[in-house]
């Protein structure tokens, strides 16, 4: 019994004893500073009445009674929105606990908001390289987009505000105004916390890089002054690119929004209270466990459906969707493709463990939809929407699955793209496959299909040869080569890698790597090493060619030729050929891209005969000869059809005798075309 | 009503005398797409025949496979097969323009239109269709332009709105707008090309000043035939579309080939049969009235008769 009290009590009198040393040693530390900087007037002229020194373990969000994550940050955050002007106030109060083992000086945060300014990097970017909603032909006011700090307070250290200074560490773009650096006076010494007070004022644009207002419609994302991620012994904190996303630490957020009081709110987290204010405002107050990231949205449209809910490993979950009206017709769609998302990523990769997942469906032409945030996604849909076209359950799909990829595996977006949207489409293509068939996970409509790993990989070969996955977002040639590298090419990788290691093996190494780094930041190694420790494989050759490399893979049946092996006979040419004649024959594969990788070759026979042949692809081109009572029909690379980074799966197989039928059947289509435009000419022209 | 009934089925009988013409009209459709078709086909088949991958195109429509070979750059650029495509359409169209004028003689004839009038006709008018053409292009692209910018204002104004379906239901209006002027222009211009003709009219600004004047005088009479004619038009190819999805198997080539063969050369039938109202239209209301100069019979001056002839006396 004693020994028992002591294992119970133990630890608890541990951690208690721990945090009293903590704050005494916070405490200490603000007492330290106090010379240098005593309390000073913020800027409202009321003394700054500094939070409790520490990050709360509330467990109010998830399904579990302990904290998931390493806390690091805590965001309590009171805005205001003004709908009519767009723009939000606020006060963000950042308690930072520094568990980077050193002291830390200074502090730089993300003001992302201010890229939408024509000079910033993240415009300059998209203008050349292209973007995902707009082109910048010519700019237009409401395109503009700010983030200012008003001021800043240190606990212990006073308004630091005037000690604000932009900085540009990627591009040193000097009218780039996404990264702003704080030095403290005195350093944040190892294991201790540090509180900002910041009232910041954002001007949001209209809908950019899935963040603005659209009519009366609002998307909050990246809205809030960010601390950065101390990294690998560095700050590491980028500039807003036109082609990254984010990376942030985990933390608890308390997030106020006041808004006026038509608006239907949705927001990260749980809502926890709804406060209707005299001046026909209401605050509605969020909290959130264990995310890296707050985004709320607002419109007086919204129709609401969250009476959905999912019963999930860990608990409960609450499905709140948010639909525009005109779309209302698919509420069950969506509803169902968050269930069926939920359901296999806790089967495929392990538990979801927050209390809520909100969904939605954003203003129509806006520059808010297919977007991830903890808890938070935005879909895509319109009013016309065939239940053959599965672009609303794709939407849907890919961005649920970025709370296991960017979630709660928090890897960094800027450096790794590849790791939250190519992983996150290699699953997308698993979980479509499975609940639409792998054919017609895309299309599947008056007799057209597409499947979603093709659609992969077809946005893949179109920029193969440009860039290789494992380099910074903001490196990319375009953003065509971009996406089809981040998002096609790894998911193509990793199902051709499925056809090395085998499918099971696979969905192990995914389980496997989910759970040992959720809620951490891993890196490339940490997910391609253990690929090879679950895999037991050295797999170095494929990852330093797919990952690290830009190398092209195009393998081809270069040539086959059957012919009688006594063809030099006078007799023998003349003679018909009968079923004891014997052939000679040969297939001829070549290796057209500098990828090298082992394949498979199957020959197909007259007679029915199959031959499997296996080639280790080390040279330009290699021969396989053949004597039999029957000459080759057909030969084929990659018979299993595993391989999807083939640039060209065309020349991976050839049939002797050739078979018109869908040639036939194009030149059917594209006659019909030609001449009804010849007849629609002469309706309207004659 | 019964005006225009009486427009629709006498136009319609135009077109029952001389179906000739639309077989021949089908026959050189068919021969232009088929050459513009040519170099499509020749690619399609240098690079789909000895593929295996090609049998995901027979069954169904595999688009990833669709979307493949378009990429590819050894498939070759699609845009020198789309551009043969696009130059022989023209082609049909302007031979269609040339032979238009005998269509229309021969719509207006009584009796079966012997070859030689027919192309006779054609070589008459060609010039005449020409300038016609010319005319016709610019009135109906600037009015199509100025409609279109219009509906461009209007669309971008309703995008504005909130209520999500407002500039789709906007555009279909515009659209549907833009379509009755410009089938009234065409009706125009089709009184016009029918009075070229059959009026023998070299004077061309004459007959579209004719055309217009006729057109807009009996605008709602025309326009409802040509409307209720582009319905069953409409009603052809949705018919004919639903019919390839339905009933034709995928695999199945020939199949679809006869179906769309089919449906074109019933699509053909529409505009001929708007023609054949421009005509039954001329023949009843344009034509110039003919003017025939009789002589006035002397008035007969009565002169005091001298006395009645005796009677035959009997002998």
């Amino acid at each position: 019994m004693k020994t028992r009290s002591f294992i119970l009590f133990f630890p608890l009198l541990s951690v208690i004893a721990v945090s009293v040393l903590l704050r005494a040693h916070a405490a200490k530390t603000e007492a330290q500073a106090a010379p240098a900087s005593a309390p000073k007037e913020s800027s409202e002229g009321v003394t700054a009445n500094w939070g409790l020194l520490t990050i709360p373990d509330t467990t109010l969000a998830i399904n579990s009674s302990q904290p998931m994550s390493q806390r690091v940050v805590h965001y309590e955050i009171d805005a205001k929105y003004d709908a009519a002007k767009h723009t939000v106030d606020a006060t963000e109060v950042l308690t930072y606990h520094n568990l980077t083992g050193v002291a830390l000086d200074h502090f730089p945060f993300h003001l992302y908001q201010n890229a939408f300014h024509p000079n910033s990097t993240w415009v300059r970017e998209a203008k050349v390289a292209g973007s995902r909603d707009t082109s910048y032909d010519k700019w237009e006011s409401k395109e503009y987009g700010s983030e200012e700090i008003k001021s800043i307070e240190v606990s212990g250290q006073g308004d630091l505000t005037s000690q604000l200074h932009y900085i540009q560490p990627d591009d040193g773009n000097k009218d780039d105004k996404t990264v702003i650096d704080l030095p403290l006076r005195q350093p944040i010494s190892p294991n201790g916390f540090v509180q900002f007070r910041i009232v910041f004022h954002d001007q949001m644009p209209e809908t950019q890089a899935r963040s603005g207002w659209k009519r009366d419609f609002v998307l909050g994302g990246q809205w809030f002054p960010k601390v950065g991620v101390w990294w690998h012994g560095a700050w590491n904190c980028h500039q807003y690119h036109a082609m990254t996303e984010f990376f942030a630490d985990f933390g608890v957020y308390d997030v106020k929004l006041t808004v006026p009081q038509n608006e239907v709110v949705g927001a990260s987290g749980v809502k926890v209270s709804e406060v209707k204010n005299p001046d026909n405002t209401k605050t509605v107050a969020y909290h959130g466990d264990d995310i890296h990231d707050f985004a709320w949205t607002a419109s007086p449209r919204f129709k609401v459906k969250e009476d959905g809910v999912y019963q999930g490993q860990m608990g409960p979950v609450q499905m709140r969707i948010l639909m525009q009206p005109a779309h209302w017709s698919q509420v069950d769609r969506h509803e169902k493709i968050l269930r069926e998302s939920l359901e296999q990523f806790e089967k495929r990769y392990g538990p979801y463990p927050y209390k809520t997942i909100t969904l939605v469906d954003p203003e129509p032409d806006s520059a808010a939809g297919g977007m991830e945030y903890p808890t938070f996604i935005t879909g895509g849909t319109s009013w016309f929407m065939p239940e053959g076209l599965h672009l609303p359950e794709l939407v849907v799909e890919h961005e649920f699955g970025h709370q296991y990829w960017y979630g709660m595996v928090a890897t960094n977006e800027f450096e790794d793209a590849w790791m939250d949207e190519g992983i996150n489409s290699y699953s997308e293509v698993k979980v479509l496959d499975s609940i639409f068939g792998q054919r017609f996970s895309m299309i599947n409509q008056l007799r057209a299909a597409l499947g979603e790993r093709e659609g992969q990989r077809l946005s893949y070969i179109g920029v193969a040869d440009l860039d290789p996955m494992a380099q910074n977002a903001y490196d990319y040639y375009s953003f065509n080569s971009y996406g089809g590298i981040t998002y096609g090419k790894t998911a193509s990788v990793l199902l051709t890698l499925e056809g090395i290691i085998g499918e099971d093996m696979m969905d192990k190494v995914m389980h496997t790597y989910f759970m040992k780094y959720r809620f951490t930041h891993p890196t490339k190694e940490d997910f391609l090493k253990t690929i090879e420790e679950v895999s037991g494989k050295n797999l170095r050759w494929y990852f330093n060619q797919a990952v690290y490399g830009s190398q092209v893979m195009d393998y081809k049946i270069l040539k086959v030729e059957s012919f009688p092996v006594n063809w030099y006979e006078e007799k023998a040419s003349h003679k018909k050929e009968d079923k004891n004649t014997v052939y000679r024959s040969y297939v001829w594969v070549q290796r057209k891209g500098d990828f090298v990788m082992p394949v498979d070759i199957e020959v197909t026979f007259e007679n029915g005969e199959q031959i499997r042949e296996h080639w280790d692809g080390a040279s330009r081109w290699t021969k396989f000869t053949y004597e039999k009572k029957s000459k080759i029909e057909s030969a084929e690379l990659d018979p299993e059809h595993t391989i999807q980074i083939d640039r060209n799966d065309f020349n991976n197989s050839y049939r002797v005798e050739g078979n018109g039928k869908a040639a036939r059947k194009l030149t059917n289509y594209w006659l019909f075309a030609t001449q009804w435009l010849g007849q629609a000419l002469a309706w309207w022209g004659v | 009503m019964e005006e225009r009934k009486g427009l629709l089925s006498t136009g319609w009988g135009r077109i029952a005398h001389n179906k000739r013409y639309i077989v021949w009209f089908y026959i050189l459709n068919l021969v232009m797409a088929w050459l513009g078709a040519a170099a499509f086909s020749n690619q399609a088949h240098d690079y789909l025949d000895h593929s295996l991958l090609s049998s995901r195109l027979v069954h169904g429509m595999d688009i990833g496979v669709l979307i493949e070979m378009f990429a590819q750059p050894d498939f070759g650029t699609v845009s020198a097969a789309r551009a043969s495509g696009v130059h022989f359409a023209l082609a049909f169209f302007l031979l269609t323009a040339l032979f238009m004028p005998g269509v229309l003689q021969g719509f207006s004839s009584t009796y079966r239109l012997p070859r030689d009038d027919f192309f006779r006709a054609c070589g008459r008018n060609l010039w005449r269709f020409i300038r016609l053409m010319i005319v016709a292009g610019i009135v109906i692209g600037a009015v199509a332009s100025a409609l279109f910018a219009l509906q461009g204002v209007i669309v971008k104004a309703a995008e504005e709105s909130t209520n999500e379906l407002l500039p789709f239901e906007m555009r279909m209006l515009c659209l549907a707008i833009i379509f009755l002027v410009m089938t009234a222009l065409r009706i125009w211009f089709d009184l016009a090309e029918a009075d070229v003709v059959l009026s023998d009219q070299n004077a061309v600004r004459r007959s579209i000043a004719t055309g217009f004047r006729h057109a807009w005088r009996n605008l709602w009479q025309l326009l409802g035939a040509y409307v209720l004619i582009t319905i069953v038009a409409l009603i052809i190819l949705g018919a004919g579309l639903v019919t390839w999805e339905k009933l034709i198997p995928a695999s199945s080539v020939a199949g679809a080939f006869v179906l769309t063969q089919f449906m074109l050369l019933l699509l053909l039938i529409p505009r001929f049969w708007q023609r054949g109202v421009a005509v039954s239209y001329y023949l009843e209301n344009m034509v110039a009235p003919i003017v025939v100069n009789t002589l006035t019979p002397p008035v007969a001056v009565a002169t005091p008769s001298p006395l009645p002839p005796a009677e035959p006396q009997a002998t």
